[in-house]
């Protein structure tokens, strides 16, 4: 999962920053919002979380511009404006979701779960379900019939992008290009070592090859 | 305040009837002089014609009958004569058996009343020598038909005069009325203003008012500018001091405080206070209030965005529905009404299974405002300790209290009531009823 955090204040951006690759999410992180404008909208992020109070421009304009060029992309806006009137504003200008600081960390990784899950038609449960997996985020562990098997951190991120994106193929640069921020370097070798990890903890079905195309996972499912 | 009309007309009447007595009674007054000067003139012809008729005869001095005027021989003709020697005098027949008496001085009277039928008379005493005797020559004429003429006219000049009061009376008020419209349309936009109808005055007004309206609505944007920048700065105040906290919030979370739990409960603890206390004051101080006349809530406009705002955030198994009179405008300030029904929907939908009602009445007194949800409710016993002084169980953190402090705040400077009540299903029913702005 690859996200962009857009907050012009350097130490809270640095804690979010860190707890969110403890999560196992892929982070970019800009503090103005012109930049957010353009790479927001040419990045494929799964997520962008914005903050409302941002130099350049603000956060509620941002969103705006992005909406209007049709960027699908789901938004949660953080921001220490918490009247009702600045909620409903911040809604009606196309955020998915409004985090009022402060807040508790936990609170953050919890929206964005949850707000990940809702938008790709997952319904709120506590944890993620997709081809007889259930995933655990808080504890990055998975269990399958009833079995729990631990995964490493970049197992974990993999299986997570699979399991949210069940039966379709997922070629290995659209694999790269959601699972690492802009600054790691994209190498797919390590990519097929992490697949083949995952197959031989959960059993080579979970996840097909697709010559030319990619990787299929819970394919075998239906 | 006396009424401005009554001012003017009280005004206009002193000084019409002061000038107006004046005027007429002065000009009565000259004409009488000078009527009286004229008839003088005629007078001393008189006089001068009796001397003249005064001719020595033979026992002396006698009156020459042909040169006198028939008018002193018919009793009671109105002009009559008396002439004066050392020792004796002379009467006009027109006197008959009365006496016309002597002036003490020479000269005009018009004071004498004479005769059985009254009459006024109008008398010049011209003393003369003659024929070697000093003779005093007394000529006198009715002057009765001239005073009731007079009467007359001062009677017909009064009754002019009144009605020509009336008339400018009422022509008056009739200019007043209209000249003071303007200022009827002002208060009555004033009023509207107040019932939140409109939200700056009319400034097509006359010259005199227009200083006045100018500052009115000056007024009113400045209220409206001052409030909104300081909502700005409190949102700005507010980022400020809440962003560190969010550092501060994550820091004592983070994994470098592990082997201290107690440092971090206290620290979270701590911090939780800060973080309440700000929200609450920061809420607080964004209150409009009564500050803005002007100010307007459009339910229809406002209130679908406020629950799909609150179906995103607490989810679509809500069922969140608004009851409101189609086109029902609540005459307060719609950042203070979003936040009084945000927070208490935000509780509703924090508590209720599958359904929150939002109703909003307008009744005789004001409007009523109820928010009623399907969740466990709070039993009768425990509903007054929510209000009552001292009680932790509206500020406690969200998602655990009822939230309501500051709706609490919202309703007491509105002057309305808040009561819990059970709902239809159950749950609770937050009812406020809000007084009408007057």
């Amino acid at each position: 999962m690859r996200l962009l955090l857009v907050e012009d204040h350097v130490p809270l951006a640095d804690e979010l920053m860190a707890g969110l690759n403890r999560q196992g999410y892929a982070v970019d992180w800009l503090a103005d919002g012109r930049d957010a404008v353009h790479q927001g909208s040419t990045e494929p992020y799964d997520l962008i979380i914005l903050d409302l109070g941002l130099p350049g421009l603000p956060g509620l304009e941002v969103l705006a511009r992005w909406r209007a060029e049709g960027l699908p992309t789901p938004v949660l806006i953080l921001t220490a404006r918490d009247s009702w009137a600045e909620r409903i504003e911040g809604l009606k200008a196309g955020a998915d979701d409004y985090l009022t600081k402060p807040f508790h960390p936990e609170e953050l990784h919890l929206r964005v779960q949850a707000l990940l899950r809702r938008s790709h038609g997952q319904v709120n449960q506590p944890t993620l379900k997709a081809a007889g997996l259930q995933l655990d985020e808080g504890r990055q562990c998975v269990t399958r019939d009833g079995a729990e098997i631990q995964l490493t951190a970049a197992e974990f991120r993999l299986l997570r992008y699979f399991m949210l994106h069940p039966e379709q193929i997922l070629s290995k640069s659209h694999l790269a290009e959601h699972l690492y921020d802009g600054e790691t370097e994209r190498d797919s070798n390590v990519l097929e070592v992490h697949v083949n990890h995952l197959r031989r903890k959960l059993g080579r079905s979970v996840i097909e090859t697709r010559r030319g195309q990619g990787y299929l996972f819970g394919g075998q499912t239906r | 305040m006396r009424s401005i009309q009554r001012r003017l007309s009280l005004g206009l009447i002193s000084v019409m009837v002061i000038v107006g007595l004046v005027l007429a009674q002065t000009s009565l007054w000259l004409f009488e002089m000078g009527l009286q000067r004229y008839l003088e003139a005629g007078l001393r012809n008189d006089s001068e014609n009796l001397l003249v008729a005064l001719v020595r005869g033979p026992q002396g001095l006698q009156l020459d009958e042909r040169h006198l005027a028939p008018a002193y021989q018919r009793p009671f003709s109105g002009h009559y004569f008396r002439i004066d020697f050392a020792d004796s005098h002379w009467r006009s027949r027109s006197l008959w058996d009365q006496e016309l008496p002597r002036l003490e001085h020479p000269g005009l009277d018009s004071n004498l009343q004479l005769g059985p039928e009254g009459q006024q008379l109008l008398v010049l005493r011209s003393d003369y020598r003659r024929l070697g005797q000093s003779i005093s020559i007394s000529v006198a004429q009715d002057y009765t038909p001239v005073r009731e003429s007079f009467r007359r006219m001062q009677q017909v000049g009064l009754g002019l005069g009144l009605a020509g009061l009336l008339l400018i009376l009422l022509l008056q008020r009739i200019t007043v009325r209209r000249a003071l419209r303007p200022l009827e349309k002002a208060r009555e936009q004033i009023a509207q203003l107040q019932q939140g109808q409109r939200s700056q005055l009319d400034d097509q007004v006359p010259v005199e008012l227009e200083p006045l309206v100018a500052q009115i609505n000056h007024l009113l944007a400045h209220t409206e500018d001052s409030l909104k920048r300081s909502r700005n700065a409190l949102g700005n105040l507010g980022h400020a001091l809440k962003t560190p906290l969010a550092v501060l919030l994550s820091l004592a979370s983070s994994a470098q405080l592990d082997a201290h739990p107690q440092l971090r409960k206290t620290l979270k603890a701590q911090l939780e206070q800060v973080q309440h206390r700000l929200n609450r004051e920061l809420n607080r101080a964004r209150l409009a209030g009564d500050a803005l006349p002007g100010a307007l809530f459009d339910c229809d406009a406002e209130l679908p965005g406020l629950l799909s705002t609150l179906n995103m955030i607490h989810g679509e198994h809500l069922t969140l529905s608004a009851r409101a009179p189609a086109g029902l405008q609540l005459p307060w300030d719609r950042e203070d009404l979003l936040e009084l029904l945000g927070n208490l929907l935000d509780n509703a939908c924090k508590w209720a299974d599958a359904e929150v009602r939002l109703s909003v009445l307008e009744t005789v007194e004001g409007f009523e405002l109820s928010v009623e949800d399907d969740g466990p409710g709070i039993p009768e016993d425990r509903r007054k300790q929510v209000f009552s002084r001292g009680t932790r169980l509206d500020e406690q953190t969200d998602g655990h209290g009822l939230g309501l402090g500051i709706v609490r705040d919202i309703v007491e400077t509105w002057g309305g009531v808040l009561q819990l009540q059970e709902s239809e299903w159950g749950g609770l029913n937050v009812l406020i009823e809000l007084p009408k702005r007057l």
